[in-house]
């Protein structure tokens, strides 16, 4: 199931955004501070993080930011109702958010945005996971190999097969 | 004596003068000061105009669901059709929550409201004269108004005494509030508390704005009053803001007092008479 946090100190704004993702079918979970919001993380993996700018203890791009570090994977976005550049450019350089969402929203630009995000988290996750199917392949490859130079050591010529020039193949001391 | 007649009249159009030009600058910083403000008061409405809208259009998908139903009892048949489709749409969860929806949506009206009725009332430009007034109520307004500037940076803590009503000109009682407001806000480097007290003092009534921030130290003391001396950084003050406060009080036949003590804080006191001495037009 996708998880996704909302972070705003406003909690009206938190009740329209639940609304609105609710028909999406996704595990929305909402936090009205920062300091609750941290304890979500330790419970859950999110595929989503869409905090506020500005809030009370801490702004959003210092929590995503500790966010980061937490679940590397989890897409960021900010959904702020300050649309000044020095904000804007600390959330994409300090904080690598996915978006810069303003308030007040489009509903179909948030569920889009999300929805995209979604994507790439997937894609991150799927990615990883075929990265590390590889890696196992290509240790049993490795393991099979040595085992092979190993009996070839031991005993010369027994990893391979002869055979007469009719295709049969040959049984003995072919030293000899 | 004809010679003495002319310098007279002169000075007379020269203070006439001096008077225009102090009430244009008064009028310019108020102006400045709401500018300073726009970003935070476009901050406050920003918030409920966003899930308001954002309700609004939850508010008409629950209804294209609701209709869907309604719609059905004539076409249909069978009660159990009609039972469906209102399992479908997620009846019982549609009528809860469309209460939370519109009382919330209601709530974020009222605040745009307040908000803009404070910035009304707060930039009044017509009202020169004097009239009594409630101080509390021109507090709360200009509170409305500096929201945002305080609600990051500090804790207010109302201590309000009963006061009569004083005879002032509110709007520019306001200003000065709203100056000693946000120089306390932007004396304080994290987190802290401004007292906001009012009590009366014999004939007086005293306004008092207390501040935990970094207190301003003994060589700016002196200096605070006047015209352009700011040691904010560029762009966040003009340094008029406390001279013009200064101005405003003794205008109003009152004192402006300040105890500060560097690191610990600082406190504004205001006195101002609660009926101004006869012949106030002399302004």
């Amino acid at each position: 199931m996708i998880k996704i946090q909302l972070v705003d100190d406003e909690p009206n704004i938190l009740s329209a955004l639940r609304r609105l993702l609710k028909p999406q079918g996704w595990e929305v979970h909402t936090y009205n501070t920062v300091e609750s919001a941290l304890g979500g993380l330790l419970e859950h993996d999110y595929a989503v993080i869409v905090s506020d700018y500005q809030m009370p203890s801490a702004d959003g791009v210092t929590y995503l930011q500790f966010a980061k570090q937490r679940q590397p994977d989890a897409m960021r976005l900010v959904l702020s109702a300050h649309g000044d550049r020095s904000s804007m450019i600390k959330a994409i350089n300090q904080a690598e958010v996915y978006r810069f969402l303003s308030k007040p929203w489009d509903d179909y630009e948030v569920v889009a945005s999300i929805q995209s995000a979604i994507d790439l988290y997937r894609l991150k996750l799927e990615n990883r996971q075929l990265r590390e199917e590889v890696d196992t392949q290509k240790a049993m490859l490795r393991a099979r190999e040595q085992e092979l130079l190993r009996l070839e050591t031991e005993n010369p010529g027994i990893t391979r097969v002869h055979r007469d020039t009719d295709g049969s193949v040959l049984i003995g001391d072919h030293d000899g | 004596m004809s010679n003495a007649a002319i310098p007279q009249s002169e000075k007379e159009l020269m203070n006439a003068r001096l008077d225009q030009a102090r009430r244009q600058l008064m009028q310019s910083e108020k102006l400045a000061a709401i500018g300073q403000l726009a970003a935070g008061v476009a901050h406050e409405i920003n918030n409920p105009v966003g899930y308001v809208y954002s309700n609004l259009q939850s508010l008409e998908s629950y209804l294209t669901d609701l209709f869907r139903l309604t719609d059905a009892i004539d076409s249909t048949e069978s009660l159990d059709s009609l039972r469906a489709i209102k399992q479908s749409i997620d009846y019982e969860f549609v009528r809860d929550d469309l209460n939370d929806l519109l009382a919330e949506s209601r709530e974020g009206i009222e605040r745009v409201k307040t908000i803009i009725s404070a910035m009304k009332d707060f930039s009044h430009i017509e009202e020169e004269e004097f009239k009594p007034a409630d101080i509390q109520r021109g507090i709360e307004t200009t509170l409305n108004v500096v929201n945002n500037e305080l609600k990051y940076k500090a804790q207010v803590i109302r201590e309000f005494g009963e006061l009569p009503p004083v005879e002032c000109i509110i709007s520019q009682v306001n200003q000065v509030v709203m100056n000693l407001l946000v120089n306390a806000a932007h004396a304080i480097d994290e987190f802290g508390q401004i007292h906001i007290r009012t009590r009366t003092d014999g004939d007086n009534v005293v306004i008092e704005i207390e501040d935990t921030g970094q207190g301003i130290s003994e060589e700016n003391l002196n200096r605070i009053f006047e015209p352009f001396f700011t040691t904010k950084p560029i762009g966040k003050g003009t340094g008029l803001g406390l001279s013009l406060s200064f101005n405003i009080v003794e205008k109003h036949n009152g004192r402006i007092d300040v105890d500060s003590k560097p690191g610990k804080g600082t406190c504004f006191r205001i006195t101002l008479p609660a009926k101004q001495p006869q012949t106030p037009e002399a302004a």
